[in-house]
């Protein structure tokens, strides 16, 4: 950042200079969560991340309690891994986009993992099942052969364009995290995986698998559950047409039903 | 290429998923169950036969605003269908019982989140599972009251405006009507356009946004044309409607005078 003397919050009537944290903590999977609070000095561009390096500098709670670093998950700090998916102040989004200025409510953040994947610890989750969906829909390009298969079929640029947007998910989660029928009662397969099937459906050497992946999608948790709440799309940190996809899918899903009751 | 294996999905078997309580959210049961059939025959229903029929109810008490007469027609003459005690129960009643069953499930299974996410499509989202409990709140008292209890319409159509009436004519009873009317008509027009979502009919952002003007206005069209029909029962035009017509005064109007002591028979 060039400049050195922004003004920091011009929102509070009081002009912040420090910002506390409340970040929800939990010791192991099975823990108890409880909550830590922390202050710290205000600095331009601090985002969520930086927050809890320099709480991991020195991990001391506001009423001065010792403490230990925060466990969380980041890798790439450009939100383009979709490591560090959070709840912020109650919403999901990535916490290393999340400038601390931006984010602030009566200057405080609240931190907590992501309410609907298993905790690790602190803010680090479990979100296995987004790749267990994956692999249930086969959300891949087959390739193997015992011999070579030779170069694949040409992609048109109209093609590039349909499938782009697609192959932008991160796998974050926020999703799932955000859509009210992805939950334990459900388990709903979420618009990630319904995204990407869709992205391997378009493949021309994807495409081999579309039935299977249709005829998993009609599974139960599959595409049927979704309630189009739109929160998806809506959270989506790297803008998927998610809502297009599941229309998109829940057609070629209905389709291959119909096709199955005469033909199977 | 290579033949493709059907893995079997591995995880946790449906028994054991009370004891997975809290350890997240399960993966896809990748093409076991029947939660799509029974899902997509929830959607489907609820545009029909429900949604006709109650776009047909809405259209046929448009009629009770040219008076007691044309409404106990038009009564009689839905009760003279060929077959009508089997078309109420196959495209009325039966649908409505599995719409509303299936549908308190999906409602029981949701987690709103409008709290956090307070966005549009999660209002609708939300509002769809109320205003379908307020529907199916009314209709079980509407069914009962107007269908099954008191002066049976289909053999005494002439009595249908009198029932109606007296049921409007307490304050509570016309709040009641016409929350549920609002809430039916909301639920119908919101149905329609998650149905098109859904199935893959209107995938694109510009058209699901235009269809939902359509279905907006429609709903609010269907919303006025039964909001104008309760204005029939309770307005002063008329007031203490008889409590029953005779099959003259139905076809020829409520002035024909009837004959003595023939006032409940039928030719």
């Amino acid at each position: 950042m060039a400049t050195t003397t922004a003004p920091l919050d011009t929102r509070s009537p009081a002009k912040l200079k420090t910002v506390r944290i409340e970040i929800k903590r939990q010791a192991s999977p099975d823990a108890e969560p409880r909550w830590e609070k922390f202050d710290l000095p205000l600095r331009t561009g601090m985002n969520a991340i930086s927050a809890m390096m320099e709480i991991a500098a020195n991990p001391v709670t506001a009423d001065g309690r010792e403490t230990t670093p925060i466990a969380y998950d980041a890798n790439c700090l450009e939100e383009v891994c979709g490591s560090c998916a959070m709840r912020i102040n109650g919403k999901a989004r990535m916490a290393c986009s999340a400038l601390i200025d931006k984010v602030q409510e009566n200057g405080v953040v609240r931190l907590e993992p992501l309410s609907k994947m298993p905790v690790v610890r602190d803010l680090s989750v479990d979100r296995s099942v987004l790749f267990e969906n994956l692999k249930r829909v086969k959300a891949w390009v087959p390739l193997d052969g015992s011999y070579d298969l030779g170069s694949g079929p040409r992609i048109t640029p109209q093609q590039q364009e349909e499938a782009y947007p697609l192959s932008r998910c991160i796998s974050c989660t926020i999703c799932m995290e955000v859509c009210p029928q992805f939950n334990e009662e459900t388990g709903f397969v979420g618009a990630a995986t319904i995204a990407q099937a869709k992205l391997f459906n378009e493949h021309p050497t994807g495409r081999v698998l579309k039935e299977e992946r249709l005829h998993a999608l009609m599974g139960d948790g599959g595409i049927q559950e979704c309630g189009y709440a739109q929160n998806c799309v809506n959270a989506c940190p790297k803008m998927l047409p998610l809502t297009k996809a599941i229309s998109d899918v829940s057609r070629d899903v209905m389709i291959q039903a119909v096709k199955d009751v005469f033909t199977r | 290429m290579a033949t493709i294996v059907q893995q079997p999905v591995s995880g946790p078997s449906s028994g054991a998923r009370k004891g997975t309580r809290g350890r997240g959210v399960q993966p896809l049961r990748a093409g076991q169950g029947h939660s799509f059939l029974l899902r997509r025959l929830h959607s489907l229903t609820g545009i029909v036969p429900i949604g006709a029929f109650l776009i047909e109810h809405l259209v046929s008490n448009f009629e009770a605003l040219k008076g007691p007469a044309a409404y106990a027609a038009q009564v009689k003459w839905l009760n003279a269908l060929p077959l009508v005690r089997v078309l109420e129960w196959a495209f009325i009643f039966l649908p409505l019982l599995y719409h509303s069953g299936y549908g308190m499930y999906i409602w029981l299974r949701g987690r709103s989140n409008v709290i956090y996410y307070p966005w549009a499509g999660n209002w609708l989202y939300t509002a769809q599972r109320w205003s379908g409990g307020i529907a199916l709140a009314y209709i079980i008292q509407h069914v009962w009251r107007q269908r099954f209890a008191g002066v049976s319409l289909p053999e005494h159509p002439g009595a249908a405006f009198h029932k109606v009436q007296v049921e409007l004519s307490h304050p509570w009873m016309l709040a009641v009507y016409a929350i549920a009317m609002v809430a039916t008509c909301y639920h119908f027009a919101y149905g329609v356009w998650l149905f098109c979502a859904k199935w893959g009919i209107t995938p694109g952002d510009r058209a699901r946004r235009s269809f939902g003007w359509v279905c907006g206005v429609a709903g609010v069209l269907l919303c006025a044309v039964g909001l104008a029909s309760m204005y029939a029962f309770v307005e002063p035009k008329y007031r203490n409607a008889p409590s029953d017509l005779t099959p003259a005064q139905i076809t020829e109007g409520t002035q024909a005078t009837a004959p003595l002591g023939q006032a409940h028979t039928r030719d």
